[in-house]
């Protein structure tokens, strides 16, 4: 029963992320222009490039998804609404979107295409500089609860919500999370200017759909861990836990589309060294604080 | 005598016996070190399961995983670091091809 | 046969054909991948196991490993792609009689030897998190320190070594 609601959820919820996304690159907003693009995708012939490596070709769209979906399934929209509640549901989200990784290298190598390659292994690089930023801040967040649970961090976070508590941590985590599903101005793999889409490049059709349906669920997802993470999740006044999830998840989403539009792409060296030399350290001064206020204020 | 046991050592032994062929046949730096991390993915499932069937409350057979996962990512910087010494010295990481450390 | 058995068996299968893949295909990105597969495939063995952190743990941390196995494949191998199938192997015999050898002695070790009551049930997930939090601060703190330290020694000999040489100009 939580599987399907989750899932509907997860449906709905990436198809108002298509309309913000829409509506931040284009200004206008219309609620019906993404299923007019996916029935014009999904009507278009699914090109294969010149001898393409077929296994991951045809993997990589599949896996996106699958890595999507599988970090839904420990994020709780409400105190019961949730997939499974693992004892190790902060680490599993980590682990699932590490498979973002694997997903944009096969894309990248499987169908022999130049920009494609570049960009796949452009992600290789960027995950060096944002994958401590997601770690580290989420190990703060667990000092705080006490617990790998996603439903105890949601609990743990009943008197203050977590951005108050370590604003620093929330704002690498955010940061961190647009890297990890390459918006703008992260969006380096697919870089349009300079790339010509590159990873997805060589994708049309019925697998460029899927992709895409991948990429608008991984904004999705994470949102919801953002929200579970940082917002106190379900916690608010009046209305049901649920429409406070909704709600904030929105936001966030909404937020995280809006911020890169403003800004020029990073440069992947620039990214690196500013991932190293200032985010790790901040990273660091974040769990001592966040260590400092557990131990030593009640 | 319990055959998940069994299952599980013999999955190690297997994972073991491959990474030993990889580590010996194979002629390339990167190649011979993917050898190595299928040894030590063989102790690790050995570990695991002694910990599981054997002494499910001492804490020290997980810990004792962790330490083997270290060595996996320390064997992976160190080793890519002298590849990456050796390819831009030799213009190859070809194993045959390093006879002077014969001596 | 229980559940346990069966997935404990079928991730242990799909754990060592992965890892054969890993030697049998030319293009150096699927065999890194491969060698990903397998790693992943005994985190879900660890799961099965129900080592629940381990099983996580080994599951997210391979995946970045191997990756950035296949980049460096990709840079040192003369064919990475994999089209020549050019041979990249010596000694095969006695290899093969080397790995076959090991398996074979360690197979005969499971099956031979005693070891003793077998425990049937292990602490909850939970539990076992809790447990190995207060192990790593507590009795092998000095071993978890010595580890972290290691890691940051190797990342210092690794950096050093592979930076290339200033020749006479500043950077």
């Amino acid at each position: 029963m939580n599987l399907i609601l989750i899932i509907a959820l997860l449906a709905v919820g990436s198809y108002l992320v298509a309309v913000i996304e829409n509506w931040t690159i284009k200004g206008k907003f219309r609620l019906a222009a993404p299923a007019m693009a996916a029935m014009a995708m999904l009507g278009r012939e699914s090109v294969l490039s010149h001898k393409p490596d077929r296994l991951f070709f045809e993997t990589a769209p599949v896996l996106l998804l699958l890595s999507a979906l599988l970090a839904i399934a420990t994020i709780p929209f409400a105190p019961d609404l949730i997939i499974t509640d693992l004892a190790t549901g902060a680490l599993f989200i980590n682990a699932a979107l590490v498979y973002v990784l694997v997903a944009l290298l096969m894309a990248g190598w499987g169908p022999n295409g130049a920009y494609a390659m570049i960009g796949g292994w452009r992600f290789l690089g960027q995950l060096m500089a944002y994958a401590m930023l997601v770690v580290m801040p989420i190990t703060a967040v667990v000092m705080r609860s006490e617990s790998l649970l996603t439903t105890q961090i949601v609990m743990s976070q009943d008197d203050l919500w977590n951005i108050a508590y370590q604003p620093l941590g929330f704002a690498l985590f955010f940061i961190a999370s647009l890297a990890l599903c390459f918006l703008p101005p992260f969006d380096l793999p697919i870089a349009k200017g300079e790339l010509a889409g590159g990873v997805e490049a060589e994708y049309s059709g019925v697998r460029l759909a899927v992709f895409r349906l991948g990429r608008l669920m991984l904004i999705f997802t994470l949102a919801a861990a953002i929200v579970v993470f940082y917002l106190g999740g379900w916690s608010g006044p009046f209305l049901p836990p649920l429409a406070w999830t909704i709600i904030k998840t929105m936001t966030v989403a909404v937020v995280m589309l809006l911020a890169g539009q403003l800004m020029p792409r990073i440069r992947e060296a620039h990214l690196l060294s500013w991932g190293w030399k200032i985010g790790i350290p901040l990273a660091l001064i974040n769990i001592l604080i966040v260590g400092f206020l557990v131990l030593m204020v009640p | 005598m319990s055959i998940e046991l069994i299952l599980a050592l013999t999955t190690g032994a297997a994972l073991f016996g491959v990474g030993i062929y990889g580590a010996l046949s194979q002629t390339n730096l990167v190649m011979i070190m993917m050898g190595v991390e299928l040894i030590l993915a063989g102790a690790m499932v050995n570990l695991v399961a002694f910990w599981r069937f054997l002494h499910p409350d001492t804490a020290a057979g997980q810990m004792f995983v962790l330490i083997v996962m270290t060595v996996m990512a320390i064997e992976m910087a160190v080793g890519f670091g002298v590849a990456i010494a050796r390819f831009r010295s030799r213009g190859s990481v070809e194993m045959e091809e390093a006879v002077e450390l014969k001596g | 046969m229980t559940a346990q058995m069966f997935f404990i068996g079928f991730f242990g299968i799909s754990a060592i054909w992965f890892g054969v893949v890993v030697f049998r295909t030319f293009s150096m990105v699927r065999s890194a991948l491969a060698l990903l597969f397998s790693q992943t495939a005994l985190g879900a063995m660890f799961l099965a196991m129900q080592a629940e952190f381990l099983g996580v743990l080994q599951i997210m941390m391979m995946a970045t490993e191997m990756s950035i196995m296949a980049i460096f494949m990709v840079m040192f191998m003369m064919d990475p792609g994999g089209m020549g199938t050019m041979d990249m192997t010596h000694q095969k015999r006695l290899s093969l009689w080397a790995g076959f050898v090991s398996f074979v002695g360690g197979v005969a070790i499971a099956v031979f030897v005693d070891w003793g009551p077998i425990a049937a049930i292990a602490p909850d997930a939970a539990q076992q998190t809790i447990d190995l939090g207060l192990e790593i601060l507590g009795r092998s703190m000095l071993i978890f320190e010595m580890a972290g330290l290691t890691i940051l020694t190797a990342m210092i000999a690794a950096t050093a070594i592979s930076i290339p040489e200033l020749k006479g100009k500043q950077q």
